[in-house]
């Protein structure tokens, strides 16, 4: 193998069939993976030969290899093994028996004859909800099945669901979204765990230009509105069932939800947490539950779902990595930048120049455009009161100043209006322009179109500055607050 | 007649769109993106390897190597060297691919390959063109005649004297005696064989295109009077009556390259890609044109908008009209024929956006079923085969071979992104899109560079719910017939509204015929034709007020908001920094999203004009690269069109402003 370089510290690491590569990246470190030789994959995307591969913004990842490979790894990991240990066979279980339920499906459309032994078998397509408490990898296993879907040379193009607000998925933190996917996912930052919505850049693959349908849920816990959050999920399911409509086709190829590690376990009452986990199952027509790693919320799902779906435990991969609420902090910080700036990871000494699975790096770092407008420009409304106690802490009989479905608009020359630094969602404008179809809770049935960040509020001369993703312009849309705050 | 500046045709791989960007967006020469550091020797040997195994006329290999070659053009000399040697060593039956290679490295890279291909083309070309066959020659000949026109400019590729040597070794020394830079513009001598052959490779661009379309009846036409033309011209014709035609038929062809194709391209034929891959097949499955923009423009089947002659009408070229003075029956008959063709393009020739792309939304044919029916019966029986059941015992204690299903069965991979295909007739044929689209986003990214790019906003319910599960970018799904009756039926609507505005004229004003006018509303200069039922020079999709002249689809889209919804859907269709990369084939999504966005705000919500947001300098702080834009004035309010669905609200502003009301 010729080396790049004299100086440049790379490492080629041999890998045992059904082994896998695990590294950790430490802030502002990047790290290059380059396959010298047989075959490679990132959570179910496979690695083209001798590539270089990019990972930063602190990645966690794993490179796995069925039959064994060797890589070259340029730059400094903070911790880097190889386990041989991974759950790869289970999950490859599970994807062959989607396989199975996806191509009956679409024997199904299509009207083919159904052999005897199989006429019993169900023709629905599988739409799974993946279940599992805090790092347990549920996103991995997410992404590792549709990748695995999408790289069955069917042309399956499944649905993928975010209903994590703290992975925001391919929008900001703090929205809900659901994408189709076709290409497989890479996976090089968390910044963009889940691959990129489109940009006006060409790019290679369709995992980089996604068009995820996102909707504001605004903050990071679950907890924190879950009436607003059933709302947003079953307001999703809605508009699936109407793609599903158009699209039968793509129904065959089903569709994957992602959880909250809340749905799972933690301070919220169980009545809650069942809630918005039924929300999901009825509204995604849920008919596997994967429980990754949770013994007692497998058995939960199994007495509450099992009559009328199938739950399945399935195990967890050592190598996940706990992660703690500074790190988190961090990530929304890495998602908000690539956002608007792009996906930027400087290569590692000694690489001079490399891709991101396909794509030419310079196409994907992006211009934001910061503008400034009038407070009357743009209507901002916040959900619920700013700070709210939960509904079974009020006093008996007590009634809300504020529900939490309210949408309360927000003076901009108020003093402590909270904009300032405050990440906004522009949400779409209204598809009904006929008056009398409006409603008052039209508000939280809206998409989001795009984010933006307050950056200078000058109340005197009622202007703010706002950062945009494009040059595109918001004068006149509706914009609503959450939680989340970003500063560069 | 036709304005040069809007209207000269665009290189011919270029998409349209590009043409309208902004001057002050120029893209600096995008450097190299080398992805490994060979040295000279090691480039070259590789290189030299890797042309050895282009035999036969493989768009795989050609793409291949006219991708390594744009990435290291600092090697451009190797890559010209290796190139010229490989053509003069090997036998006589290899030498059109490479010469293909050299086309599609010339025209899609350019710079600085033309600049070392003319070094040696003239003599390799002639040379080459005198070792081959018949059939093999034409070919070349078609090629040629792509090269006047093939550089980005649409100049020569290899510059005047190259192309005029070369013309003049193929087609006999009677252009020779003519004065050098009349060569080919129509003053000079023209041989029957010359205008045959430019004949015969426009018709065989009409026929290809019909085998996309076989119920283009404009097409039709087109190829019925061609052929007419053709047996007129074997039968013989003055020398000036072949300048005719030759102009005639050179404006016509530029014409219909100037004319942008209708973002959806036409389904793949049903019979070639059945029958790839012949090793030995000369013209490979551009049939199906899936890439209009790519290297296509020079194999031998081309897609119906490459021009053959961009060269400028000369000034003494006859008008159509003053020459049918002439009162030879068969001069009159050749006029009539290509007053015809001129109608015919005319009509044909008026970008009908919307119309077409909800045309091709109706007629599109699905694949070959079979074979995608054939590929996913074999999965599913192998992928039935494994006994799995979904349940946590099962999962854990089985251990199928699914590396069978993600490695084995899936033999042929890309080299760029890892994906990987069936290696089935199917699987190859969408590994052959695959690559194409590799090839076609490699371009744009390094003619983009420096421009800037943005994070789009999201699409909007509508467009979700309808963007249909068809690979957009790697066309991995064949675009099936989906149940979008309503959309279609919506689009036609669109469409009928949309061709009966174009369809409306104003007359020239006599001794206007020259000057060019622009209409008020777009800035664009109307296009004259030749009308020949009124027997007068007509501006299309054009009307009269007020003592101006507007395009008609303008001047209804600043009255209404109808229009706008289908200047929009032609604007996604025509610009190809469109928001989102999918906005081409979501013509029909754009519109509905193009609806809501005109319709009037909600009382509740305060609109205000755009001139409010006020310009910011770019912040020093951002450190980490990306450029903040400047949002200056409404002046910008065009080139922000690619920045989303904003966009058209201002069109309309900008629009209304320059009403004159």
């Amino acid at each position: 193998m010729a080396s790049e370089g004299a100086s440049i510290e790379s490492k080629e690491w041999t890998l045992d069939p059904e082994t896998e590569y695990r590294f950790e990246l430490d802030p502002g470190t990047s790290l290059a993976v380059k396959l010298i030789r047989g075959h490679a994959e990132v959570f179910g995307a496979e690695l083209a030969a001798n590539k270089p591969y990019l990972f930063g913004s602190e990645c966690k990842a794993a490179i796995f290899t069925w039959r064994g490979c060797i890589i070259e790894v340029t730059g400094q990991p903070s911790t880097e093994y190889v386990s041989e240990e991974t759950p790869m066979a289970a999950y490859a279980n599970l994807h062959i028996a989607f396989e199975q339920m996806r191509v009956r499906a679409l024997r199904n459309l299509r009207g083919s004859p159904v052999p005897e032994y199989e006429r019993e078998k169900s023709s629905d397509p599988p739409r799974v909800l993946v279940l599992g408490p805090e790092n347990s990898g549920k996103t991995t296993v997410c992404k590792l099945l549709i990748n695995y879907a999408v790289r069955a040379g069917q042309g399956w193009s499944p649905l993928l669901i975010n209903t994590d607000p703290a992975e925001g998925g391919w929008a900001a933190p703090g929205a809900l979204s659901a994408a189709p996917v076709h290409t497989p996912l890479p996976t090089c930052s968390p910044g963009n765990p889940l691959g990129a919505a489109a940009t006006s850049a060409p790019t290679a693959l369709s995992s980089n230009a996604l068009l995820p349908l996102a909707y504001w849920y605004g903050h990071a816990e679950s907890k924190r509105n879950p009436l607003l959050m059933e709302r947003i999920i079953r307001n999703i399911g809605e508009n699936i069932n109407d793609k599903y409509q158009v699209d039968l086709q793509g129904r065959t190829a089903g569709l994957i939800v992602d959880t909250p590690s809340s749905f799972a376990s933690g301070p919220g009452s169980s009545d809650e947490r069942q809630r918005l986990i039924k929300a999901c199952v009825d509204a995604f027509k849920i008919n596997v539950i994967l429980v990754v790693g949770h013994e007692k919320l497998n058995v939960e799902m199994q007495r509450t779902y099992a009559s009328r779906l199938t739950v399945v435990k399935i195990p967890k991969s050592g190598g996940v990595v706990e992660l703690d609420h500074l790190y988190r902090e961090r990530v929304h910080n890495y998602q908000l930048h690539t956002y608007m700036y792009g996906q930027i990871i400087p290569p590692p000494p000694g690489i001079s120049s490399a891709s991101l699975g396909g794509e030419t790096l310079s196409d994907l770092v992006l211009s934001p455009s910061s503008t400034i407008i009038n407070f009357d420009d743009l209507s901002i409304f916040r959900i619920g009161a700013e700070t709210m106690a939960p509904s079974s802490a009020l006093p008996i009989g007590a009634a809300r100043a504020v529900s939490e479905t309210q949408a309360v608009p927000i003076d901009p020359a108020q003093p402590g209006s909270g904009l300032l630094n405050a990440v906004l969602a522009v949400l779409a404008p209204p598809v009904n322009t006929d008056e009398s179809e409006r409603y008052d809770e039209e508000i939280l049935d809206l998409p989001i179109s795009g984010f933006i960040i307050v950056t200078n509020l000058d109340i005197p001369h009622r202007k703010m500055t706002i950062l945009a993703p494009n040059q595109g312009s918001v004068v006149g849309r509706t914009a609503v607050i959450g939680s989340f705050e970003w500063q560069e | 007649m036709y304005s040069q500046q809007q209207y000269g045709p665009p290189p011919s791989f270029q998409q349209p769109s590009y043409g309208s960007y902004p001057s002050y967006y120029q893209p600096p020469p995008p450097p190299p993106v080398p992805v490994y550091q060979p040295d000279p020797v090691t480039f070259r040997r590789d290189y030299s390897n890797q042309l050895a195994e282009l035999k036969v006329n493989s768009r795989p290999i050609i793409q291949n190597l006219s991708m390594i070659a744009q990435e290291f053009a600092r090697f451009s000399e190797i890559v010209a060297q290796c190139l010229e040697s490989h053509i003069r060593r090997v036998p006589q039956w290899m030498k059109l691919p490479a010469f293909y290679l050299l086309d599609a490295i010339s025209k899609n890279v350019y710079e600085p390959y033309a600049r070392n291909f003319a070094a040696f083309v003239v003599p390799l070309f002639l040379e080459t063109y005198s070792q081959v066959d018949e059939s093999t020659r034409s070919k070349m000949e078609e090629m040629l005649i792509t090269w006047r026109t093939g550089s980005p400019a649409g100049k020569e590729l290899f510059g005047v004297p190259a192309q005029m040597a070369i013309e003049r070794g193929v087609w006999g020394d009677g252009a020779s005696s003519s004065p050098a830079n009349s060569f080919y513009s129509g003053s000079g001598q023209i041989t029957k064989t010359q205008v045959l052959t430019e004949l015969e490779f426009t018709l065989n661009q009409k026929e290809r295109a019909l085998q996309g379309n076989l119920y283009d009846t404009t097409l039709q036409t087109h190829i019925s009077v061609l052929h007419q033309l053709r047996k007129l011209v074997e039968a013989g014709v003055s020398q000036e009556e072949l300048q005719q035609i030759l102009t005639q038929l050179r404006s016509l062809v530029r014409s219909v390259a100037s004319t942008p194709t209708p973002a959806p391209p036409p389904p793949p034929p049903v019979a070639p890609s059945v029958s790839w891959p012949p090793p030995q097949q000369s013209s490979y499955p551009v049939q199906q044109p899936a890439f209009p923009p790519a290297p296509a423009p020079t194999y031998p089947s081309f897609p119906t908008y490459d021009n053959v002659k961009t060269e400028t009408p000369p000034s003494v070229l006859p008008s159509a009209s003053a020459a049918a003075s002439g009162s030879s029956a068969a001069q009159n008959s050749i006029l009539s024929l290509l007053s015809t063709i001129k109608k015919v393009v005319g009509e044909n020739g008026t970008p009908l956006g919307a119309g077409a792309s909800s045309r091709e939304d109706v007629k599109l044919e699905p694949p070959p079923p079979d074979l995608e029916r054939e590929s996913s019966r074999s999965y599913r029986d192998a992928i039935l085969m494994h006994d799995v059941k979904l349940s946590s015992t099962d999962i854990i204690r089985k251990r199928p071979d699914v590396v069978e299903f993600l490695y084995d069965r899936l033999a042929a991979q890309c080299k760029q992104c890892g994906i990987r295909f069936p290696d089935t007739v199917f699987g190859k044929k969408r590994m052959e899109d695959h690559l194409d689209m590799h090839f076609k986003q490699n371009r744009k990214a390094n003619q983009n560079i420096g421009r800037g790019h943005s994070r789009s906003w999201f699409v909007g319910v509508e467009d979700w719910v309808h963007d249909v599960s068809v690979d957009v970018k790697g066309k991995g799904r064949e675009a099936g017939v989906r149940p979008m009756n309503a959309k279609a039926a919506a689009a036609a609507e669109v469409a009928k509204r949309d061709a009966d505005l174009r369809a409306q004229y104003v007359v020239v004003p006599r001794g206007e015929e020259a000057n060019p006018v622009a209409c008020p509303i777009c800035k664009e200069q109307f296009k004259s034709e030749f009308l020949d039922d009124e027997e007068e020079w007509v501006w299309r999709n054009a009307v009269l007020k007020d003592e101006r002249v507007y395009h008609a689809t303008c001047h209804a889209e600043a009255a209404n908001g109808l229009a706008l919804r289908l200047r929009s859907e032609l604007a996604a269709n025509l610009r190809s920094h469109s928001n989102t990369p999918e906005a081409a084939s979501m013509g029909s999504v754009v519109a509905a999203r193009a609806g809501g966005v005109s319709t009037p705000p909600p009382s509740g919500l305060k609109i205000s004009d755009t001139l409010r947001s006020v310009s910011l300098s770019p912040s020093p702080e951002s450190k980490l690269v990306g450029t903040k834009r400047k949002v200056d004035d409404t002046d910008h309010s065009v080139s922000d069109e690619a920045e989303g669905t904003p966009r058209l609200k201002k069109m309309a502003l900008t629009a209304a402003d320059s009403m004159p009301q």
